[in-house]
């Protein structure tokens, strides 16, 4: 008989795959599955991927402790524009707003430039007599009559979900409040989405475009759930459903179909939370995750262990790597960057008679040339093939094979012909420049944030990340690359190891005089109170751990940095007033450390305070183990490959992944075969197989 | 790749690894600059531009975030400075500073600072940026100086520091000119990190490639470009294509001042003529010639190739005639602070020339420029004072294919101002910002709205305020057939509308209504789709007057459906109007 907490259970349906972990905490072990995403219904493949984990274990639904899901329904919905009908409720004088945008251009030399279609169109913005002031102080009350006709005219437009968002509401919810009440007499089954309940801060688009965008997925994702757990209770499942949120950390399905647009972004967010995880064991400090699938690469920077959390992302981009052309959603967000650089980026030559690798993709149709499926255009994966990297006969552990011929002809007519190249030369540059555009990215990205690259280990996974670490990892100057075991699942991974967690906020614009510490304890514990019901409806038992951070600037600034508030002397969870003179002091000091100087005869001031309440609870230590006995037959062959020193093949051995001991070295050049991914080991660089379940390359030797 | 890097041609691969990683370098310079610098004009609306140059001051490289005008001024500054030290007398650590409108981007508060690269104890390039400061002393606001003198501190090119060592007395004379002297200073300091870090990245850039001079580079890069953008320009018939276009700012004798182009393209060569353009003005709105050019060649790169990295080869490729002492070319000491109001013209009059021969990859004229900056000051009622600016665009002018944007800025790049934001910082109550009927110029494309904002003082202190716009006598006018977009109209207490620009004094109560201009349309409205028409009535942007009258488009007010026969009378009805 197994214990009802036995198993846990990591779920992320993807654009392609929904993948599944299950581990069994009794013997640390787990099981990996993977089946096709059945968009129209994204429950029914985790239907399939539970039906057949339960072939293998049939003990695990009435023994599962709890699932945890990731999903792209949210994003998908958007992307798609196939959200309810929904509308947008307005101060008098503003139901523009969500059009106008910041009034920015994205691309300063498109004139052709075009942004996003609003969600919620003209006809369906409607605008509320009434008017607060920034100091929360009630200008015009909201007028009966204003009201009324605004009910009535959403009952008309056949509205199915109403996002209201009026000015300064996250200083005085008042009239949002007073406009939920009436809907709820007037118009009960109306869904209702407030400003101040999904993001109390300022900034009205921002704040505007996150409610709209929470009113347009909210009946979708309620219908979605209810589906879910109707097929969980079928399968004979008893447990709690979590969902992963786009700033780490997993909530109950109760807060989800309450604010979905928490849950727009988190598929990558499980590989960077594994990342991190594997660094923590592993004893490293700085942290690049770095997921390269078929159509993107991401990296993100963690330092110390910590996951860095942006307040906002930006989704529905018009163009999809450039910033500012999508809508803004005001949610914690793992804070990445993303590149069009994947295995099917397409290599062509453009204009300046350079070879230029992506954004464009072949995806997995027609896909690479190699696959054999139509493509017709070389991409990063032909290239990889041509250069020896990737075995034709061993893709996807050989249930594929790949046409390597088909993408000789295919580079040599599109690029080394235009360049008078070799093929091998003209494959080298598309690797080159899709590793060079990564590169960039990554440095970019930690150019912005301060962020120390070359101290730093890059963490491989995703498809075609092991592929391209050796290159990446060289051109930053990062000396010490993990591969982990299983990385076709690491997402998923990912989210077993992620606690219950939540994060609210509220913007409360205030100097620091001492008469604001008590002012700032008591907002701190009404937030402390909200975050924590949210985290109590999913789990009971663990202590909460509350996190204060204060968003601050220098009065004027439009910019804040994030601040964590020193703890009051003599109490751990705060005194009456908080400290603001420690306050003070603190971001001073995180001022200085960012920007390399701080002012002191400017004022702070607090705009924005947050909260984030974390269940306490013991991340297992997921891994798999290398076997402890010395063996010696992880050399599967030894095939030519590319060397880009000395410009010409040489002998590869080839290692399978799954047959390296613990602590075997592998001199590079090498290659280290998984089933879902390729590892290679560049010259002068040394693969260890460290026991814990990982490959630990530290590179040398010259640069390439 | 260490092979065959030094040799006189280096291989393909490593030239254009070698020149991805130049540009990834110009943006790790911008990216430092705007994470370390104190101004907002940096840090929101990207007022900067960050260059890689090699020892004859040739620019190979640019960050791809930057305004059109630093952008475009840029690559003549680093020539200049190298002409005042010469490359071989440089030292490590020396830092060239210089604002001369003249030399530089035309107006004080754009700094540039440039740094020599040095590699084994030799100069092997320069790398340089400017960013827009907060203040350069000089008077603030208002739009009346006579003479650049009123303008600020103008610096000619000197070195801020010498071999490491800052220049104090030029340190003191800047701290003793300038508003705000910290930040000032502790800006200038950002943008010498800025190249800090730009030079270390050529370095390693160079010492992982072994390359060993940007020479060689430059002369693969800045042909290579030149010959793409003439590729590019090669794509206009030949021929001879000329435009002006009235400002609505007058010259001292009461005339709108006019700019005038003649734009010749034979082949892959354009030239670039502005003879006929009026003559200087005693008011701030001179374009030096940096700036001229740099809104010359803006529009060929946005219209036919927006990909092509910036370097020398970009500017190479368009010569320009502008003759001195005019608005577009003015002499010493033309005054010149809100050249934009001026420079940004210079864009539709080229698109306007060009519209007669490459319709499908222009826009026709928007109705975002000038800038619609408003700026208020004062005390709130306890006291404490306040300066605070509202930012809001209109709409873009139409293309042959689609309609223009609605509220967005062009060509410059500045953000709007949040509501939320404006009222915490400012005792004042923005009371409406929406889009205007039928303020878009209607077209088979129409143009982008234009949005009317109303502001009002809450405070009981006087609120002096600076209220800026424009196209009040002449609105964005449409091309091919295209009809002109709403005017630009500013109303102080909903009296008589002004005539140009002014200082504004706000009592509690008071306020200020602004109209922002529409952009105009493209093609002739009575061939625009029915449906776009209904599509523009049902959403508001158009009325049903409008639809009728500007359209030809009978719309039933009760169905809210295209009334066809009708339509068609009208349609005739209109177009023989129009004959």
């Amino acid at each position: 008989m197994s214990q009802p907490s036995r198993f846990r259970l990591g779920c992320d349906i993807g654009g392609t795959f929904t993948d599944f972990i299950l581990l069994d905490q009794e013997t640390g072990r787990f099981e990996i599955e993977k089946v096709m995403t059945t968009t129209d219904d994204p429950s029914r493949a985790v239907d399939d991927g539970i039906v057949l984990l339960a072939d293998r274990r049939p003990e695990f639904p009435a023994a599962c402790e709890n699932i945890i899901h990731g999903t792209t329904l949210v994003i998908n919905a958007l992307i798609e524009r196939k959200g309810a009908a929904t509308a947008l409720v307005a101060t008098q004088g503003f139901a523009d707003l969500l059009e106008m945008r910041k009034e920015i251009r994205y691309d300063i030399y498109d004139i052709a430039a075009v942004y996003p279609t609003p969600l919620v169109p003209r006809e369906h913005r409607f605008e509320l007599d009434e008017r607060v002031t920034a100091d929360g102080e009630v200008l015009r009350p909201l007028e009966n009559t204003s009201l009324g006709t605004t009910l009535a005219k959403l009952r008309a437009a056949g509205i199915e979900s109403v996002a209201v968002a009026l000015l300064h509401a996250y200083a005085n919810p008042v009239h949002e409040q007073e406009f939920a009440a009436a809907a709820a007499v007037a118009a009960p089954d109306l869904i209702v989405t407030l400003s101040s309940d999904v993001l109390p801060e300022i900034k009205e688009y921002e704040r505007t475009s996150t409610t709209a965008i929470n009113a347009y997925v909210r009946p979708l994702v309620d219908r979605y759930l209810a589906r879910l757990e109707d097929r969980l209770r079928q399968r004979g499942f008893d447990c709690g459903l979590y969902l992963m949120l786009s700033g780490g950390g997993i909530i109950g399905t109760a807060a989800a179909r309450r604010v979905p647009v928490r849950l727009i972004e988190s598929g990558p967010v499980g590989g960077a939370i594994a990342a991190g995880h594997i660094g923590k064991i592993a004893g490293v400090r700085d942290v690049v995750a770095f997921d390269m699938g078929g159509t993107t690469a991401k990296g993100c920077l963690i330092r110390d262990g910590d996951l860095p959390i942006a307040t906002s992302l930006e989704v529905d981009r018009v163009h999809r790597f450039k910033r500012g052309s999508g809508m803004p959603v005001g949610v914690p967000a793992v804070d990445l960057v993303e590149i069009g650089a994947g295995g099917g980026s397409i290599a062509s030559i453009d204009g300046l008679g350079l070879i230029q690798v992506g954004p464009q993709s072949a995806g997995a149709e027609p896909g690479p040339i190699c696959y054999g499926l139509g493509g017709t255009l070389p991409t990063v994966t032909d290239a990889n093939l041509v250069l020896g990297y990737l075995d034709p006969d061993y893709f996807l552990g050989g249930t594929m094979t790949l046409d390597a011929s088909g993408a000789r002809r295919g580079i040599e007519r599109e690029i080394g012909a235009a360049m008078q190249l070799s093929v091998e030369e003209a494959a080298w540059g598309i690797r080159e420049v899709v590793n060079e555009n990564m590169a960039s990215a990554f440095r970019m990205y930690a150019a912005e944030r301060g962020g120390d690259l070359p101290a730093a280990t890059l963490v491989a996974f995703g498809g075609a990340g092991p592929l391209h670490a050796d290159g990446v990892g060289r051109k930053l100057g990062i000396g010490k690359i993990i591969v982990p075991r299983a990385a076709g699942v690491f997402s998923a991974l990912g989210f077993l190891v992620s606690p219950v967690a939540y994060e609210v906020s509220r913007t409360a614009v205030m100097r620091l005089g001492t008469a604001a510490g008590p002012k700032l304890e008591s907002l701190y514990r009404e937030l402390e109170a909200t975050a924590g019901e949210a985290i109590a409806e999913a789990t009971s038992g663990p202590q909460i751990s509350f996190e204060r951070i204060a968003e601050m600037s220098y009065l004027g600034q439009g910019h804040q940095i994030r601040v964590a508030v020193p703890a009051a002397a003599g109490s751990a969870n705060g005194g009456a007033a908080v400290d603001t003179a420690a306050l003070e002091a603190a971001f001073a000091t995180d001022y200085r450390r960012q920007y390399g100087y701080a002012y002191d005869d400017l004022e702070a001031q607090i705009v924005t305070l947050r909260v984030l309440a974390t269940a306490q609870g013991h991340a297992p230590e997921i891994i798999v183990p290398f076997a402890n006995a010395a063996r010696d037959d992880s050399i599967k062959t030894v095939r030519p490959a590319y060397d880009p020193i000395g410009r010409r093949f040489t002998d590869h051995e080839v290692h399978a992944m799954d047959r390296l001991c613990a602590n075997q070295n592998i001199t590079g050049p090498a290659i280290i075969e998984e089933r879902e991914s390729t590892l290679i080991v560049g010259i002068g660089a040394v693969a260890r197989a460290d026991p814990r379940g990982w490959v630990e390359v530290t590179l040398g030797g010259e640069m390439s | 790749m260490t092979t065959g890097a030094s040799a006189t041609k280096i291989d393909p691969i490593t030239f254009q690894i070698v020149w991805a990683r130049l540009i990834s370098v110009a943006d790790e310079i911008a990216a430092t600059l705007v994470k370390t610098s104190f101004s907002l004009v940096v840090r929101d609306n990207h007022d900067y531009a960050c260059g890689i140059y090699d020892i004859s001051g040739r620019m190979l490289a640019q960050s791809l975030q930057c305004t059109p005008g630093q952008a475009g001024a840029t690559p003549r500054v680093v020539a200049a400075m190298l002409e005042r030290y010469p490359a071989h007398q440089l030292s490590p650590g020396d830092v060239i500073i210089a604002n001369d409108p003249w030399l530089c981007a035309g107006h004080a508060p754009d700094v540039f600072i440039a740094a020599p690269v040095f590699r084994a104890g030799k100069i092997v390039g320069v790398v340089c940026n400017s960013a827009h400061h907060i203040d350069m002393g000089g008077r603030l606001g208002g739009t009346d100086a006579r003479e650049v003198y009123e303008e600020g501190l103008i610096i000619p090119i000197t070195k801020l520091m010498v071999a490491g060592q800052p220049n104090d007395d030029l340190f003191r004379l800047l701290r003793r000119n300038v508003r705000a002297a910290d930040k000032v200073i502790g800006d200038l300091r950002a943008q010498m990190a800025a190249n800090h870090v730009g030079a270390r990245g050529v370095v390693q850039m160079m010492d992982e490639t072994g390359l060993e001079s940007l020479e060689t580079l430059a002369d693969e890069i800045i042909p290579r470009t030149e010959a793409a953008m003439r590729a590019a320009i090669a794509e206009i018939p030949d021929g001879v294509y000329a435009h002006s276009v009235d400002h609505d700012e007058l010259d001292p004798d009461g005339k709108p001042i006019r700019l005038v182009v003649r734009i010749e393209v034979a082949g892959d060569r354009v030239s670039l003529d502005y003879t006929g353009t009026s003559p200087q003005v005693p008011k701030p709105i001179n374009a030096v010639f940096n700036i001229t050019r740099a809104y010359s060649v803006f529009p060929f790169v946005a219209a036919l190739c927006p990909r092509l990295p910036m370097n020398d080869g970009v500017f190479n490729a368009v010569s320009l005639v502008v003759p001195q002492g005019t608005v577009l070319n003015p002499t010493f000491p033309a005054p010149g602070m809100f050249r934009s109001l001026l420079s940004y013209y210079v864009v539709e009059l080229i698109y306007g020339a060009l519209a007669k021969v490459i319709p499908d990859k222009v826009m026709a004229p928007s109705g975002t420029y000038p800038l619609w900056i408003q700026k208020f000051a004062g005390r709130f009622d306890d006291g404490r004072p306040f300066v605070s600016h509202f930012n809001a665009q209109g709409g873009h002018g139409a293309r042959q294919d689609r309609d223009g944007n609605s509220a967005v800025v062009f060509p410059g790049n500045i953000a709007s101002t949040s509501v939320e934001l404006f009222e915490v910082d400012a005792p004042m109550l923005c009371e409406r910002k929406a889009f205007i009927t039928d303020s878009a110029g209607p077209g088979r494309f129409r143009g982008g709205l234009g949005q009317e904002i109303v502001i009002r003082s809450l405070a009981k202190h006087r609120i002096s305020g600076a209220a800026s716009g424009g196209r009040f006598r002449h609105g964005a006018v449409g091309l091919d057939g295209g009809k002109e977009g709403g005017r630009g109209r500013i109303q102080f207490n909903d009296g008589e509308p002004f005539a140009r620009s002014s200082q504004v004094f706000y009592d509690r109560g008071d306020f200020v209504r602004l109209c922002q201009p529409g952009g105009g349309g493209f093609g002739d409205p009575l061939s625009r789709d029915p449906e776009h028409v209904l599509r523009d009535v049902r959403q508001g942007v158009v009325s049903l007057a409008g639809a009728a009258a500007d359209y030809g488009v009978a719309i039933d007010r009760d169905t809210l459906r295209v009334n066809v026969t009708e339509t068609a009378r009208l349609r005739t009805r209109n177009a023989a109007a129009a004959e």
